[in-house]
């Protein structure tokens, strides 16, 4: 054993090497990125470590690795196996050759944004089995056994981490192992099991598919993963999952320090949520007069528990989610689990902790997020609302429409610019709908360039063969930056993951779309830029407005700067203007006069054409 | 094994994950166990930013429960509000008060709260507030190794850590850069906490 300060998925990626996964893909996505992050770079001999250009387009890559006999490994957030998902079900039904898993990160509590949704439920729909990991010391493990166990059933495994699992590090133990041995790849002609054309191959696959959900189950339950201790019989049953298993002794001995008595309780740590460990909670409910069921987001293993308590004809009490004690909403703690075996029990919570002191944070300073200084993005929401303006419009006439990443603090304040974010690509076909609702005004959409690569194709080519009437803006910042600076397709040559990647310019693909009307603009110079976005507005069809300036974080690790600003002193009149307009963190009101902050003003020289007096000024380039 | 929860929060690019990781580095050293879970989100520059770092125990979830942390280290005056929930009665409670003023409070838009504000707020469940002064910062010196170092010295942190222990995870985090960092350690070591 070896011991390594590694993070839940830095952990991830240890052990699928060591498994001897030869494709490792996935898109970035918040909490899941660091996966691929931590070995995208290491040249690994033998193994593919990809960022995809999307989360479908990565499973289809891990799919086929895995029936050509390798094992195999993808990697995304929960938002990307929505969009992986059409090929999820179809290669699940297939079964695989090799081991494939998928790992997907969960967000409750939501640290990352989008919707607070419970993947499980996928794994449900195509009856393939879930691990789920309670620490970085069993992620590393249960990616290994996964993996085994994906060979040993012929088919697809999910293992399911959440953030604070996924972003937590922990110093584990590493098992000093020989290396995998490289395997041949083979290819299997196999129209039965490969293809999906005809009832009788579609439903033999459903068989076999559910003939290796059984089989994971048994699996499961000879290797004891999951693990029961029966205490008292017929007292408290503590069912825990993933993550909440961490929490329930911590409860427990908060329980003792309030003198609360949880007698000889029985303890279930469920590791894996599909199949159910039936056996297990079997014995449980037998053993126990009530039980309580603790897991976060979606309560699947409780509604398990009541079925199986049904099954066995035994109605005792549950106590969970379903019965309104626990909540589906936020990530617990041992507080939470406190609660649940209050309830339980029938007793009180102990008072202080039932209500947190939440007076003290009542008083703190909001603090809503924006834009980095320098950020070009900060120049197309300026540009729009100048824009709007010029057209003769309120900003409550013209939708602009948002998309997921870096381009959707166009939402925030200063700029209150977007309105809407539904799913990355999504903002040009919402735009659309706009439009062919009635919408009079000018309809915008806007998209940066790895979310138009994702998935903003299909719909900018659905509105050109359409011919709608709207406008929209790519924004290219050269990366995939709000999930931690990743390449995409469009990332500039130098920075793409060798020199055997080709990179592929964004305008070539708006072009190759049927965009006839195209317009190139620096998002750093305002005034041509909402000149152009006035004139785009007024033109039929549909205009694209690509903005090409790189991410400021990532000029300025390079010590890019454009300029030098400063204010002169004599002609501002401290209107703050600038700042109200911009919000750039890089000025500054010091309660006498504006200024720049030199440490964080990289010269973008948006500031210049905001001020009324023309007092800021810029030097060099 | 002794078993500290410690709560960290501050304002992105203040260095407050870099305090806990050094801490945790030092339990590496140490063998004691650690998990260390810090929450960027979508902080760039001067977005809030937290860690919760739990010390002892083999197996611990890594969310620290309202009212459990033993130590709270925060770096931002006003984001130190945020970690009073998460503090245990009568905890340590380790405040840097740097003012990170949003935009709305920059203009006169929106209030910030005074040291006197914040104080009044520990004393409501009893901490022992140790307020370091950021006018008394040495020129030159690292705010957040100077706030470590406060810290070992002055809170439960020291039950589980050396000053030397600290001192040793930092000069072997950045062996080049030792002598500032070693001068702003001292430094904090030396600091009085109000």
């Amino acid at each position: 054993m070896v011991k390594k300060n590694l993070s839940g998925n830095e952990a991830v990626a240890q052990a699928a090497l060591a498994a001897g996964a030869k494709i490792i893909c996935g898109y970035p996505g918040t909490p899941s990125s660091e996966v691929i992050g931590s070995i995208w770079q290491k040249d690994i001999p033998g193994v593919t470590v990809e960022w995809s250009t999307n989360e479908k387009v990565a499973l289809e890559i891990a799919a086929a690795g895995a029936w050509a006999g390798q094992r195999t490994l993808c990697t995304m957030k929960m938002s990307g196996l929505n969009v992986a998902y059409d090929s999820l079900i179809s290669v699940v039904y297939s079964g695989c050759t090799g081991g494939m898993v998928l790992y997907v990160c969960d967000d409750p509590g939501v640290a990352a944004g989008m919707p607070e949704q419970d993947v499980r439920g996928f794994a449900q729909m195509s009856d393939i089995p879930v691990l789920e990991p309670c620490s970085v010391q069993e992620s590393y493990q249960m990616i290994k056994y996964a993996f085994e166990l994906s060979e040993q059933v012929g088919g697809v495994v999910m293992v399911r981490s959440v953030t604070s699992v996924s972003q937590s590090h922990a110093i584990i133990d590493v098992p000093e192992e020989p290396p995998f041995s490289a395997r041949e790849p083979q290819l299997i002609r196999d129209i039965h099991k490969y293809t999906k054309a005809g009832a009788k191959i579609c439903m033999d696959q459903h068989a076999d598919l559910l003939a290796r959900l059984d089989a994971a189950q048994d699996i499961i339950t000879r290797d004891k993963l999951n693990i029961l201790e029966l205490g008292q019989k017929d007292g408290l049953g503590i069912i825990s999952v993933g993550v909440v298993n961490t929490y329930v002794k911590e409860a427990l001995e908060l329980a003792a320090a309030h003198g609360i008595k949880t007698g000889g309780y029985s303890w279930l740590q469920v590791k894996n949520s599909n199949p159910l460990p039936e056996h297990e909670i079997r014995q449980m409910l037998e053993h126990c007069s009530k039980v309580v069921v603790l897991e976060e987001n979606e309560p699947y293993v409780e509604r398990g528990v009541y079925l199986t308590a049904y099954q066995l004809g035994k109605l005792l009490p549950i106590t969970g989610k379903l019965n309104e004690v626990l909540s589906k909403i936020n990530s617990y703690d041992a507080v939470t689990v406190l609660k649940g075996i209050t309830a339980a029990l029938g007793v009180a919570m102990p008072a202080e902790l039932a209500e947190p002191y939440t007076e003290a944070e009542a008083l703190c300073a909001a603090r809503p997020i924006g834009v980095c200084a320098g950020c070009p993005h900060r120049g197309v929401y300026i540009a729009l609302n100048n824009a709007v303006k010029k057209l003769g419009y309120k900003k409550d006439d013209v939708m602009i429409t948002g998309d997921i990443g870096c381009t959707i603090l166009g939402m925030s304040p200063p700029f209150h610019t977007l309105w809407t974010e539904v799913a990355m690509g999504a903002s040009v076909a919402m735009a659309q709908g706009f439009v062919h609702a009635g919408v009079k005004t000018p309809v915008f959409s806007t998209m940066g360039d790895s979310t138009f690569m994702h998935a903003g194709m299909p719909p900018l080519l659905n509105a050109v063969q359409q011919n709608v009437n709207m406008t929209a803006i790519i924004m290219d910042n050269g990366w995939t930056a709000m999930t931690g600076m990743q390449v995409n397709a469009n990332t500039a040559s130098e920075f793409q993951q060798n020199e055997t990647k080709v990179r592929v310019d964004v305008e070539r693909i708006i072009r190759g779309l049927g965009v006839e009307q195209l317009f190139i603009c620096d998002p750093y110079d305002l005034p041509k830029l909402t000149e152009t976005l006035v004139e785009a507005a007024k033109l039929p069809g549909v205009k694209v407005v690509l903005t090409r300036r790189e991410c400021a974080i990532q000029a300025g690790r390079r010590k890019i700067k454009y300029g030098t600003m400063h204010v002169d002193t004599d002609k501002c009149i401290n209107c703050k203007i600038c700042i109200n307009t911009t919000g750039c963190p890089a000025l500054v009101w010091d309660g006498e006069k504006v200024f720049i902050d030199q440490a964080q003003c990289n010269g973008c020289g948006i500031c210049t054409s905001i001020c009324p007096k023309d007092a800021i000024v810029k030097e060099g380039k | 094994m002794k078993k500290l929860d410690i709560y960290l929060v501050g304002c992105g690019g203040q260095g407050i994950l870099t305090i806990a990781e050094l801490i945790t580095r030092a339990a590496e050293a140490k063998g004691v166990n650690a998990n260390f879970f810090p929450t960027k989100g979508m902080a760039q520059r001067g977005g809030f930013v937290k860690a919760e770092l739990r010390l002892g125990p083999e197996t611990v979830g890594p969310d620290i429960h309202a009212g459990g942390a033993d130590l709270v280290i925060a770096m931002e005056l006003s984001e130190s509000l945020k970690a009073l929930r998460y503090l245990k009665k009568g905890g340590d409670f380790v405040v840097y008060g740097y003012n990170w003023l949003p935009t709305d409070v920059m203009l006169g838009k929106a209030d910030y709260p005074q040291v006197e504000d914040v104080k009044a707020a520990a004393a409501k469940i009893g901490a022992h507030t140790v307020y370091l002064d950021p006018g008394e910062l040495p020129e030159g010196a690292a705010d957040n190794i100077y706030l470590l170092a406060a810290a070992v010295k002055q809170s439960c942190l020291g039950e589980l850590f050396s000053a030397e222990d600290i001192e040793n995870a930092i000069v072997k985090r950045w062996p080049k850069g030792a002598d500032r960092n070693q001068a702003s350690f001292a430094a904090g070591l030396a600091a009085q906490g109000k």
